[in-house]
Formats: C-alpha cells, structure tokens, sequence
C-alpha cells in the first residue's frame, strides 16, 4: 500500500536538484529551462499526491506561461548599460549619465 | 500471460527510454542528441503506451487514452525535433569536428562558386 | 498488474534524472531544449502510468496536456532561438 511513497520521495529528490539548477546556472536562458523543468516535475508531484487540478493549472502556469513571461522579460530589459553610482553596478557596459 | 506481455513491454520501453537517455548524455553535439532523443525515446514511449492498450483493454479509459497519446506523439514529435534542429543550425550551434556531411554548407559553396 | 505499473513509473522519473544533469550542463540552448522534451515525455509517461496504478480516471487528463504542451514548448522555444519571441 505504501510503496507509492517511493514516487513520493523520487519526485521530491528531482524536484531538488532542479531548483539547485536553476540556482547554480550563470546563464538566463538555461535557468528559465531549468525553471520550466521544475513546473513539469512539480505536475507529477501534484498528481501523486493526489490534485489533479492544482496539476492542472500547474501543467499551464508553471511549464508555459511563466517561462515566457520570463522570456519577455529577459528580452525587455537592457543589459547594456551600468549605473555605477547609485546601484554600484559593475560591467562593461555603457555608463548611466545624468 | 497477460501480465507477462505488460511486464515485457514495459521492460522494452524502459530500456529504450534510458539508451536514449544515456544517448543524450554521452553524445557530442546536439544533432546526435537530438537523433537519439527522437527515435529511441519514441520507440520507448510507444511500447509503455501499447503496454497500458495490452493491460487495460484498448476500449477502457486508460488504453483509449493511451491511444490519443501515442497518435499525439507521433505527429508531433518529428515536427517539433525538426524545428528544433532548423533553429539550432540557423543560429550556428557548431557541429561535432569528426562529422562529414553537411548539405547546406555544401549548396551554398557551390552556388557561390557557380557564379 | 498494478505494481508494475508503479514500478514503471518510477523507473521513469528515474530515467529523467539522467536527463536533468544534461539540461545542468548542456553547452548551448539547444541541448537544454532536447533535453527538456525528453524530461516531459517521461512526467507523462509517469502520470498515465500512476493513473492505471491508482485507478483514477481524473488524473489522465493532465497526462494529455503534458505531451501536447511539451511538443507546443518546443517549437515555441525554437521559434525564440530564430527570430525572437514577439
């Protein structure tokens, strides 16, 4: 009866090493994958522990809505300028005038 | 005896699936990868689906829906592995240097040394 | 019959392990891309399987959307690698 725990406890594992992932990556669009990875292992986590229906808003939210919202994002902001007063920020970008 | 033939199909299936997964791991650039990700993790999936058709009867909720699931893959995935593969070589991601054919290259030579 | 389905599934999630240490290091987006397709066909695997352990019918449904949404996550993924999301 019991022996469902050990999907359990694989699941939760995995879950782990994914968010250590997302973490440890330097680069922005491998972590938005990793993150994405994340909302697919957290579905099958929701199933079997018993949601269908939290798996299902996860299965859109999580998996395909909030990478690419991320995606956006990451395409929106502006990546070449540093504002080294204020911030502090150091880089080879363009400094910030005023 | 039916137990039996689930039992095996499921075992085929796993064992596709982790040679495609140890493919994907241990292979050197990302057209093999790609190759081995697409053919043995397709073949793989589609013995666990006709495990669960064997198991439950291809008329029950779970055998129908296996059914959906296996015309479902395999529509999409070669569509999707070749969009992938077009993105990949478009923005230049390097082949592996031991490779030897590469059409598009090959095109573009001659079309610029015809003229 | 039903505990091998578990074992089944299990094994599966298993197997994704393997293919989350490439998604860690796969040189360039592509790889993770591959990766990351292979990683939803096997949660799918996974949850049609614990859904004929479990005998629930409700949980088939988010077995659908995970392989149809994995194959829609690609190709918008490879349409971001060519010419940019918007």
């Amino acid at each position: 009866m019991s022996a469902f725990w050990l999907l359990d406890f694989v699941l939760l594992a995995l879950l782990v090493a994914s968010a250590g992932v997302v973490v440890w990556l330097r680069n922005l669009n491998g972590a938005v994958m990793a993150l994405s990875a994340v909302g697919v292992l957290l579905t099958v986590l929701f199933v079997a522990l018993g949601a269908p229906d939290v798996a299902h808003s996860e299965v859109v939210v999580g998996a395909i809505a909030l990478p690419v919202l991320y995606l956006v994002a990451i395409g929106k902001a502006r990546t070449d300028v540093t504002d080294e007063e204020d911030l502090g920020e150091r880089g080879e970008g363009r400094r910030v005038r005023r | 005896m039916r137990l039996a033939f689930v039992v095996l199909l499921l075992a085929v299936g796993l064992a596709f699936s982790l040679s495609g997964a140890v493919g994907v791991l241990r292979m050197p650039d990302v057209y093999t990868r790609a190759q081995c990700a697409t053919k043995t993790v397709t073949l793989g999936t589609l013995s666990v689906l006709v495990a669960l058709v064997v198991g439950e009867g291809p008329v029950s909720n779970y055998g129908g829906r296996a059914l959906i699931v296996a015309v479902l893959i395999l529509v999409m995935s070669p569509a999707a592995s070749h969009a992938l593969l077009r993105a990949a070589y478009r923005t230049g991601v390097p082949m592996w240097r031991g490779s030897v054919v590469d059409e598009p290259r090959r095109m573009r030579e001659e079309q610029e040394s015809g003229r | 019959m039903t505990y091998a389905y578990l074992v089944a599934a299990v094994a599966e999630i298993a197997i994704a392990a393997v293919l989350v240490v490439r998604l860690a290091l796969g040189p360039s987006i592509s790889d993770r891309i591959v990766a990351l397709n292979v990683v939803s066909t096997q949660a799918m695997l996974a949850v049609l399987l614990f859904a004929a352990y479990a005998d629930r019918t409700v949980y088939l449904d988010v077995a659908l959307w995970l392989a149809s949404f994995s194959y829609l996550g690609t190709i918008v993924w490879s349409r971001y690698l060519e010419r940019g999301l918007l």
